[in-house]
């Protein structure tokens, strides 16, 4: 008894020696520690690899003095710009196609009482969860100007030679790629109409608005944000795509960054040279975010506050037929189609043999499964890579969304460019950064998974933050004041309050990076160890080995396994996933 | 009927001999290996960076070597030679040693690594046996050898292209008739092309590739690309096919024939080297050993690949390499202009 009484007083006197900070310490509340921490895996997973290509961009190869000549060389061609003017006409063409895609089918799904909902959703999820070099190679098998079956048909319907389509143009290249990148947009579009209620609109009928008038003047310009974050998203994958461009892009003669990036890395390896080429790109999104901002200012897009409000489906009538076909004709380009030409030829003997009996085989899908001994490593590498990167990029995206919106940091817009860099810098580059700060002791992560786990969490970061940007935006800050004023931490305030209301669209955010880290090529090839091999590199590897019906039959499993897996994500989440409200 | 029976049977009887043999040889070490088993077991394991080979002979060559010498397993590393190359530099760059044995298709590449003092001076004694091509190419001191021999030719549609209608020559491919016709590789992609194009430049100057151009080739990336597009119909010509994917492809039913080319078939020498800092020296000069064997070109002869042993014989479909006029890729040259006709040919065909 008396020694705790002794020992009281001692500790009571030695605190107030303790220096002034240190007895703050006391006030901070333990979500200022997690802010600290974040910032910390910020600029581990982006700020270092950008900042190690930022300096080897200034230094020359060898001796690693301070130079210029790197910037000389990358922009000293004609070539070399073209490539550059090349890759942002693409991205601004793909973009708007996705935007022509998305948009009708968002807003009929979301919105309207348009039949085949689910059948709609479908061939999104499709789109998206196909590799866009596997769908760019279904498209050759469409409409290659010789051999493609529409070209083929077409001829044998009205005689004429010319070919229909031609996938080897401009035009081509930015529609397979939009036809792989519209799921994007109309994620992001979708999860916001379904916040937007129906009051709203209900205001604008009152008024005398018809339904097209509606949609055009209230519920459009309120889900601007989500297309706004879309069309960027799209346009930097675009810009940073390698597969699809090298794949139709090289016989269409067509240069781009990224292809133009690979001729940099040939031998004599030219990472200097490389790493200025790059840089522009970051300027780019400086640009676009803040165009976006600009855009944005002054204006509120709040839909969802703590009141509530209705939501009923708008009936089209007569229209819902037309809506449905025209979703179904985006299903047929971008789902039904190549994927059937590959079905073709992965139950092909010989691919170049066309339909018949006598052709068919299950012998390399069989080969796949039970005599290739890296089909099966690579597909469970796959599948455990991009769940630990989707579920990392996810809760480092919620956390830098939600201290950005709340401002709870100095410099939260210096974490949100952090957060959205990584989109810009193709795969290959990104892998370059990762390998240059990474791979060597004493971190020493080189032909491990967690390099590859890291390289895939900050290349999708991006989508992550985009999507939960979007959410986070658009709860109001006054429920979580209640919880606040009710005596509530920060982090619980998260956990009871935020959280719930946004956990919707956090798990579409988790399976989108899921998806796209599962198909993600240029990051992995350069990463990828003995023990590594994903899906994607290993596909690569097939194409180039001129064995298709092998690469379609790896292609098809690929395909049939994210099915598999998204059909669980929708079982689990359940109604939050497929939005349905009766 | 009885007497080519009888021939029929004393054949196969021979065959299945030769096939037990082959099996028996293939089963014992020589001295030399076995005293280098011994240190390399103890390693255990090998790592392997290559682009010689696709992913799945690539496998089989690791697991065939596992095989052989029990308790030593190989990481295999593969990618395109590029790649690989590009894989290797970062590693020295990084100060890790992480690759045993380098293999790639690009000469200039194991050049390179002699040049940097890279490589482990070890002549493996198994090279002695080796086919004359492969000793000649190999590097004088020691550094490396060559594994593998590519093969470029040409191939066309056989259901579309007659024999008297094809090409006979390279120099056929930029006769106006094929416009629209042909499919080829890259040379920024692909060393072979890269060899390929050195060689045409060679035979009739740089104006070739614009009269081809001017025939509007379907480009790829890989070699290999031109039998994709050949597969699939969409060109019916392919130029500097490599010959182990060809007969892969027609072997599975494709309707594609090969041409010898009048002026010769492109041989590509492919190099193999030991790292000098390799983490597993003995296991690296086993697998040395291993790659110039015999057992190592019959490992690879299923997957169509041409043998470097004389007592292996040529892959099924191939004609022997004694009746094939050769045209030799020039390693020196590969060297020296391969960076410029990869600048050229991006300035004549804009990729």
């Amino acid at each position: 008894m008396t020694e705790t009484a002794a020992i009281l007083p001692k500790a009571a006197a030695e605190e107030a020696r303790r220096p002034a900070w240190l007895r703050r310490l006391r006030y901070l509340e333990p979500s200022n520690l997690l802010w600290i921490l974040l910032v910390a895996a910020l600029l581990f997973l982006v700020a270092v690899p950008i900042g190690k290509l930022l300096i080897v961009s200034f230094e020359q190869q060898g001796t690693g003095a301070f130079t210029l000549s790197n910037y000389a060389t990358a922009y000293g061609r004609a070539r070399y710009l073209e490539a550059l003017a090349n890759s942002l006409m693409l991205g601004a063409l793909s973009s708007l196609l996705s935007v022509i895609f998305a948009v009708p089918m968002a807003w009929a799904v979301s919105r309207t009482d348009m039949p085949g909902k689910g059948f709609t959703w479908a061939i999104v999820m499709g789109a998206f969860i196909m590799p866009p070099y596997l769908g760019a190679v279904g498209w050759i098998l469409l409409a290659g100007p010789n051999s493609g079956f529409l070209n083929q048909a077409w001829t044998w319907l009205t005689g004429l030679q010319a070919p229909l389509v031609n996938v080897y143009t401009f035009f081509g290249l930015a529609l397979v790629i939009a036809l792989h990148s519209f799921p994007l947009i109309f994620i992001f579009v979708k999860s916001a109409l379904d916040l937007v209620s129906s009051e709203m609109e209900d205001a604008a009928n009152i008024l005398g608005a018809g339904t097209s008038t509606a949609m055009r003047k209230i519920t459009l310009p309120l889900v601007w944000p989500a297309i706004l974050g879309g069309i960027i998203v799209v346009f930097l994958e675009t810009v940073a795509l390698f597969g699809t461009p090298a794949i139709i892009g090289i016989p269409a003669r067509i240069n781009v960054v990224t292809t133009q990036l690979w001729q940099f890395f040939e031998y004599p390896v030219r990472v200097e040279v490389a790493a200025a080429y790059a840089m522009p790109l970051l300027l780019i999104t400086v640009g676009m975010i803040t165009v976006q901002k600009l855009l944005l200012a002054r204006k509120g897009f709040v839909s969802q506050t703590g009141k509530g409000g209705e939501r009923r489906p708008i009936k089209l009538g007569r229209w819902r037929w037309a809506v449905l076909g025209y979703c179904g004709f985006v299903g047929a380009l971008a789902v039904v189609m190549p994927l059937m030409v590959l079905l073709q030829a992965s139950f092909a003997k010989a691919w170049g043999r066309g339909l018949a009996w006598s052709n068919l085989t299950f012998e390399n899908y069989a080969y796949l499964l039970f005599r290739h001994e890296m089909a099966l490593t690579s597909i469970w590498n796959t599948l455990w890579f991009s769940a630990a990167a989707a579920t990392a990029a996810v809760c480092i995206a919620v956390l830098v969304a939600y201290i950005v919106a709340r401002k709870l940091v100095p410099f939260g817009s210096a974490l949100a460019f952090l957060a959205m860099a990584p989109f810009v810098i193709p795969g290959i580059v990104m892998a370059i950064g990762f390998y240059a700060a990474y791979a060597a002791p004493p971190i020493a992560l080189y032909g491990t998974a967690l390099i590859i786990i890291l390289a895939f969490t900050a290349r999708f970061l991006p989508i992550a933050f985009a999507n939960s940007a979007a959410a986070v935006r658009a709860v109001h800050p006054e429920m979580e004041e209640a919880a606040r004023i009710l005596g509530g931490g920060r982090l619980r305030t998260i956990a009871r309050i935020t959280a719930p209301l946004i956990i919707r669209s956090l798990i579409g955010g988790w399976l989108i990076v899921f998806i796209v880290a599962s198909r993600e090529l240029s990051a992995a090839v350069f990463l990828v160890g003995p023990r590594t091999r994903t899906m994607a590199v290993l596909l690569y590897d097939l194409s180039e080995a001129g064995n298709f019906e092998v690469l379609a039959a790896f292609g098809g499993l690929l395909l049939a396994l994210t099915l598999i897996l998204v059909a669980i994500g929708m079982k689990l989440a359940g109604r939050d996933f497929m939005l349905r409200r009766n | 009927m009885l007497t080519i029976n009888r021939r029929l049977m004393l054949g196969l009887a021979a065959a299945g001999a030769a096939t037990r043999l082959g099996t028996a040889r293939a089963a014992e070490m020589l001295p030399h290996e076995k005293e280098l088993y011994e240190a390399a077991r103890r390693e255990g394991q090998i790592t392997w960076y290559t682009g010689q080979y696709q992913a799945e002979p690539s496998q089989a060559i690791g697991r065939g070597f596992t095989e052989r010498f029990p308790g030593i397993t190989v990481n295999v590393v593969r990618s395109t030679s590029q790649v690989a190359f590009q894989r290797l530099s970062q590693d020295m760059r990084a100060g890790v040693a992480q690759c045993d044995v380098f293999s790639s298709t690009d000469h200039s590449h194991a050049a390179f690594l002699k040049q940097q003092g890279r490589l482990m001076a070890y002549k493996p004694r198994n090279a002695a046996g080796l086919i004359q091509a492969a000793k000649d190419a190999a590097d004088p001191d020691g550094y490396f050898q060559v594994t593998y021999l590519g093969l470029f030719l040409m191939g066309r549609r056989s259901d579309v292209v007659s024999d008297a209608d094809a090409p006979k020559s390279w120099k056929d491919l930029i006769d106006p008739r094929w416009r629209g016709k042909i499919a080829v590789g890259h040379p920024g992609y692909s060393g072979a092309i890269t060899s390929w194009c050195l060689a045409m430049r060679r035979l009739y100057g740089w104006d070739y590739f614009k009269a081809l151009e001017k025939n509007q080739p379907q480009i790829g990336r890989s070699s290999a690309d031109p039998v994709t597009m050949l597969n699939a119909g969409e060109r019916t010509i392919g130029a500097a096919l490599p010959s182990a994917t060809s007969l892969l492809s027609i072997s599975r039913g494709n309707p594609i024939k090969l041409i010898y080319p009048e002026e010769g078939t492109l041989m590509v020498p492919a190099p193999s080297g030991a790292l000098k800092d390799a983490p597993h020296p003995n296991a690296a000069k086993l697998f040395m050993e291993f790659m110039t064997s015999p057992t190592y070109y019959e490992v690879t002869r299923p997957f169509f690949s041409e043998s470097l042993r004389p007592e292996v014989p040529p892959p099924p479909g191939s004609r022997p390499l004694a009746e094939v006029k050769m045209i030799s890729a020039d390693p020196d040259e590969l060297e020296r202009d391969g960076q410029e006709v990869k600048e050229l040919w991006r300035d004549t065909f804009g990729v």
